[in-house]
């Protein structure tokens, strides 16, 4: 089974796909944007909080310009579509692009090492928990202020209209909503949740990788399908669980099957495992049903 | 009051398919009046009224809705002024809402929208009161998604948003074509009744003559993207459907071969 290591590992990460997840929510289920950006973004704020890490500024202040930076690159996405009319889809694939050669400029070199860097996490050390312990500590944290956060914002006049303008564009404008700026606001919070987690994620890892975005969007469109699958979205607050239970039971799930010896699995299967995963999380919840009338066809 | 002035708008400019669905069009509403709009299918009813709601803009011409001109302002800048209802039932709500969170969009209608909480529990008394005088037990439900409505539940319900708050003009597209009869005769009454209570200023547009002549104050008819005949007051009353056929003819010389028209 899985090592206490192993363990601790997935729920971390799980944690910062979580936000990938709140992200992929917004713009996916919320707004109806099917934003690839995200493989972009993640790496944008990895590379933004890397640089100023180094540079001596405090790793919290580098986490805020992350998000600032996803949330224009968000930006730069809808705007995109909004104001120059490009399919949504292609208008993400070319920010996610450009984001590659950002990305490398930013850094300056394909990756930076934070090893010995303060990072967000230092201060926490000195708690006495174990090393395996702090950044889940820390990461739940930081997951129930944006969980709460988001919840609100989606509850609130302008997060109201933002659900309206996803699910029924026309009626949205006639009831006075700026429909356009509604997607920019919410693609760009959505890539601005993306960044923070990528910065996260650079900090916990101990390094910033150009390549590191690669198949983020996979990952959290798994966490946000699989979470819907155990956890049904029938509200905002369910929805946004979901998404945080999702994130952590496919980390789980690759842990624990990259850990167990007797399928035979190594690393390098990883996306193969994701693609599994991803297909089940999409297929089961229809089987369920599908199962549940075969009995009830036996037993008539 | 609405005035729309000299309005042209003519689809697929330049094109093969050139069609003009506004042809120099125009017509003024007053203050309280309740304007039924009737006309066969491409007369350019439901054009004009996409017109005065922005949902298109017209190639030349004005509107002034109270004095502000709105010709080249897109459909969310005039929510504030103009409400609507769709003639599709499930146009004008969003099924992934709750009744009340629908409710709470409209109540905003064309204001600001912040960072409060969108549904808030002084709007409920006004919900539950609004709600019950559709007499369909909604009130008791306001927690329900939209979707698990009918039709004609969500038509009633699109009826009560346009006109929770106020408005200079009330735009209802033939917003009971898509009902069943039973239920098309309950929104038309609500209609009638909220537009009388509230004294709204309406434009309705109807694919029926029958039901042009039975509400509202005034009846405007349009062919080819003109007014062809517009009757209110003392030549209103007692008309009968083949009165309007005749008025038609002779102002154009034309026999009308629209069937639905006759026959609604």
């Amino acid at each position: 089974m899985l090592s206490e290591i192993a363990l601790y590992g997935a729920i971390e990460t799980g944690l910062i796909y979580g936000l990938v997840a709140f992200g992929i929510y917004l713009s996916f289920r919320v707004l109806q944007f099917p934003d690839l950006t995200v493989d972009g973004s993640f790496p944008l704020g990895a590379a933004v909080a890397a640089v100023l890490i180094i540079d001596g500024v405090n790793p919290w202040l580098a986490t805020g310009a992350a998000v600032l930076a996803g949330m224009a690159a968000g930006a730069v996405t809808a705007l995109l579509n909004v104001k120059l009319k490009i399919l949504n889809l292609l208008a993400s694939i070319l920010t996610m692009i450009a984001l590659y050669s950002v990305n490398l400029r930013i850094m300056g070199r394909p990756n930076i090492a934070l090893l010995s860097e303060e990072t967000v996490l230092t201060p926490w050390y000195s708690l006495g928990l174990s090393y395996q312990q702090v950044p889940v500590l820390l990461f739940v944290l930081v997951m129930l202020v944006s969980l709460i956060l988001l919840w609100r914002f989606m509850k609130s006049e302008t997060g109201l209209a933002m659900r309206a303008t996803g699910a029924n564009p026309r009626m949205a404008r006639a009831q006075g909503i700026a429909t356009g700026g509604m997607v920019v606001l919410g693609v760009a919070l959505s890539n601005g949740l993306v960044g923070m987690a990528g910065a996260l994620f650079a900090q916990s890892q101990g390094a910033a990788d150009v390549t590191m975005g690669v198949g983020v969007i996979v990952i959290g469109l798994a966490s946000l399908i699989g979470g819907e699958a155990v956890i049904s979205p029938r509200s905002v607050l369910r929805a946004l669980i979901a998404c945080v239970v999702g994130a952590i039971l496919y980390r789980l799930a690759i842990a624990f099957a990259l850990n167990a010896d007797f399928i035979g699995l190594k690393a390098q299967d990883l996306n193969l495992v994701t693609a599994v995963l991803v297909t089940l999380a999409i297929v089961l919840p229809g089987t369920k049903t599908s199962i549940r009338a075969y009995f009830a066809r036996r037993n008539q | 009051m609405i005035t729309a002035k000299n309005l042209t708008l003519t689809f697929g400019q330049g094109t093969p398919l050139e069609n003009p669905a506004l042809r120099d069009m125009s017509l003024t509403v007053n203050q309280g009046e309740f304007v039924t709009v009737i006309g066969s299918n491409g007369a350019g009813k439901s054009t004009f009224l996409n017109a005065l709601a922005g949902e298109v803009l017209v190639d030349s011409g004005s509107i002034v809705v109270d004095g502000q001109d709105v010709t080249r302002l897109p459909t969310h800048k005039r929510a504030a002024s103009v409400a609507r209802v769709f003639q599709d039932p499930l146009a004008g709500t969003c099924e992934d809402l709750t009744i009340d969170e629908n409710l709470s969009l409209a109540i905003k209608r064309g204001q600001s929208r912040g960072l409060t909480t969108a549904v808030k529990t002084r709007y409920h008394a006004q919900f539950r009161d609004s709600l019950s005088s559709l007499g369909l037990g909604l009130e008791e439900r306001l927690g329900d998604k939209m979707g698990l409505l009918s039709g004609g539940q969500r038509q009633a319900v699109s009826l009560l948003m346009a006109s929770l708050t106020p408005s200079s003009i009330l735009l209802l597209d033939e917003h009971t074509a898509a009902l069943d009869p039973k239920t098309a005769r309950f929104v038309l009454e609500l209609t009638t009744r909220i537009i009388e209570q509230q004294r709204l200023t309406a434009l309705m547009v109807t694919h029926s003559m029958k039901q042009a002549l039975a509400v509202g104050t005034r009846t405007v008819m349009l062919h080819q993207g003109q007014v062809v005949f517009d009757i209110a007051g003392k030549d209103r009353e007692g008309l009968e459907v083949k009165d309007l056929l005749e008025l038609f003819e002779k102002q154009r010389g034309l026999e009308i071969s629209d069937d639905s028209l006759l026959l609604g």
